[in-house]
């Protein structure tokens, strides 16, 4: 008799498990559906009733994506110019949030209250906003279509939000190290370099998650800063390439953006725990 | 004495300012004085490639007054923005809320979080596929179940929901995320305390679960309304503004009157710090409306 409640709220528990994980494969569907296709031969992409299983499998269209030599298709060099982008958006916020985050978060100096407000202010300004004078500065700077061009700007839009979260890490760390090394007379230099990072491996790991996913998928600013097809990243090339084939040839379209989705998917297997961690600290920013 | 401290502080004021100079210097140059010179371009008749530009005071904000195809992407904006605030709010609370009583968490949690590592070109490339009119599986299923098939990109009464339910799609494992968190930080013994007292689940959720979530939810609120103001990739992938202009949003007609029309960055500048505007004033709004009162 008083193992019925906790049986019933166990079979309870079940159902909602198996409710929920059928609702995610649901919620999937889009991205399976993409995968099929992408693997179908063309005659079959287009049949009704919906073929769920590609059956004969082909690795043609991501062939023709990868490396055919059409004017439109060029995916592959599309892939490589999204890795050197973002890998180099990630270095540089990194690398400036984490020199920016240390101050403001040890130090005392005047203006360190100034510079921490207008930081987290300009995180309300909409990209969209600065789209017009940033295309000027960086035509003036000649980087119209180079890789600087894609990086810098990327890098500044991510930069105050790299500060916000590294320096809500740096003040909660413990300081007894850092005096320590102080009285030892080691300079601010070194105890950043020593000690601050490498106690901050998780958060730098998170920020540069974030700023790889930015960098990857962005599309408005490299849809103006480029106009020569060989320096398009991805997002830019997949959008194209739709207008490049007929409606009805969706096979290649669908294996770009498989293509586009792999990197992240690996990082996102491999780090999961640090995702959850870097959206959750993002979320604390409210 | 006193010298010597105000040297040390000297010194100490340097050290920070070297460490912060790499990133200041990113941040003044391509964020904050971009948003000022295009406040300046907005007073101006620049245009590219034009070598001289002259002031022309509001011209550019009063002709925005009586640009009819800004105010229907205004208007779309407004539509997508309000719209799409109550799912984006509600559909991932509902999930993180069961997700926290059921098992297998972390990976539910993953399998929904998945689609928001897609570029919105991917996502729109996907729902594009689904949505297709004729081929598109959607469309076959409604119609093996009675319902009568639609060209819901083209018809000018469906195409914004469309666009809705993809980026609802997008973006809800991600907000997901945020509320698991939240109700991870929510204190378990409060329940247990409301249990005794004879409260059951929904009592307690109105009164424990989302008094404390208020911070969560104007998080969730104010990012999807900023985000929603600059509603652009999933438009250009999905319908190109149309069908007519039903989908055209503010950024969009920024993007093609700076860059595909006569390329005026003047115009486009003050469209940019209207909308800038709107977005700042939501957000204090927001601000005040849900930080009112916290006291619990």
């Amino acid at each position: 008799m008083t193992t019925g409640a906790p049986q019933r709220a166990d079979r309870q528990r079940l159902v909602l498990t198996v409710a929920l994980l059928s609702l995610a494969l649901l919620w999937l569907l889009p991205v399976v559906w993409v995968l099929v296709t992408s693997l179908k031969l063309t005659e079959n992409i287009v049949r009704l009733p919906p073929e769920w299983i590609p059956w004969p499998a082909t690795a043609g269209h991501y062939h023709e994506v990868l490396f055919s030599s059409s004017r439109t298709a060029r995916i592959g060099r599309a892939f490589l110019n999204s890795l050197v982008i973002s890998i180099g958006t990630v270095i540089l916020v990194v690398t400036t949030s984490a020199m920016a985050a240390y101050p403001l978060a040890r130090m005392r100096f005047p203006g360190r209250d100034l510079v921490f407000v207008i930081l987290i202010g300009s995180l309300m300004i909409p990209n969209a906003v600065v789209l017009v004078p940033q295309y000027a500065l960086t035509q003036q700077l000649g980087w119209l279509s180079t890789y600087q061009g894609l990086i810098v700007p990327e890098a500044a839009m991510t930069f105050a939000f790299g500060v916000f979260l590294l320096r809500q890490f740096f003040v909660t760390m413990p300081g007894e190290l850092q005096d320590a090394a102080l009285i030892d007379g080691a300079n601010a230099w070194q105890v950043f370099w020593r000690i601050v990072l490498p106690l901050s491996q998780p958060v730098l790991a998170a920020l540069a998650i974030f700023a790889f996913r930015s960098a990857w998928n962005d599309f408005l600013w490299p849809l103006i800063a480029v106009n020569k097809p060989d320096m398009f990243p991805l997002p830019v090339a997949l959008a194209l390439l739709r207008g490049a084939y007929a409606s009805e040839s969706y096979g290649p379209i669908m294996a770009g953006a498989i293509l586009s989705a792999i990197p992240l998917l690996v990082v996102f297997i491999v780090a999961n725990r640090r995702i959850v961690e870097g959206v959750r600290l993002s979320g604390l920013k409210g | 004495m006193s010298a010597a401290a105000g040297r040390r502080r000297r010194r100490h004021a340097r050290t920070a300012y070297l460490f912060l100079a790499p990133g200041l210097l990113l941040f003044v140059v391509f964020r904050l004085y971009p948003l000022l010179e295009g406040l300046r371009l907005s007073f101006t008749n620049a245009r590219l490639g034009r070598a001289t530009q002259q002031y022309v005071g509001f011209a550019n904000y009063a002709r925005l007054a009586e640009d009819a195809r800004f105010h229907v992407s205004l208007a779309n904006t407004a539509f997508y923005t309000i719209a799409s605030t109550l799912p984006v709010l509600v559909i991932p609370l509902v999930l993180a809320l069961a997700l926290n009583r059921g098992a297998l968490r972390n990976l539910l949690r993953s399998l929904f979080f998945f689609p928001f590592t897609l570029s919105v070109v991917t996502v729109g490339l996907a729902w594009l596929w689904l949505l297709d009119p004729v081929v598109g599986p959607f469309n076959y299923y409604l119609r093996r179940l009675g319902a009568p098939a639609h060209s819901w990109l083209a018809e000018p009464q469906t195409a914004m929901w469309a666009i809705i339910v993809t980026t609802v799609w997008w973006v809800t494992g991600y907000y997901l995320v945020i509320y698991l968190a939240g109700l991870q930080d929510i204190p378990r013994d409060l329940y247990e305390a409301a249990a005794l007292d004879g409260a059951g689940g929904w009592r307690s959720f109105w009164a424990i679960t989302l008094p404390l979530l208020r911070p969560v939810l104007l998080f969730v609120v104010v990012t999807h309304v900023i985000g929603s103001f600059q509603l652009f990739g999933q438009v250009f992938v999905l319908t190109g503004g149309g069908p007519g202009d039903a989908t055209r949003t503010v950024v969009q007609h920024l993007y093609e009157t700076a860059f595909q029309n006569f390329f005026q960055f003047g115009a486009a500048s003050a469209m940019a710090w209207v909308l800038f505007a709107i977005v700042l004033g939501f957000s204090v709004l927001q601000f005040r409306l849900l930080r009112g009162h916290t006291e619990y």
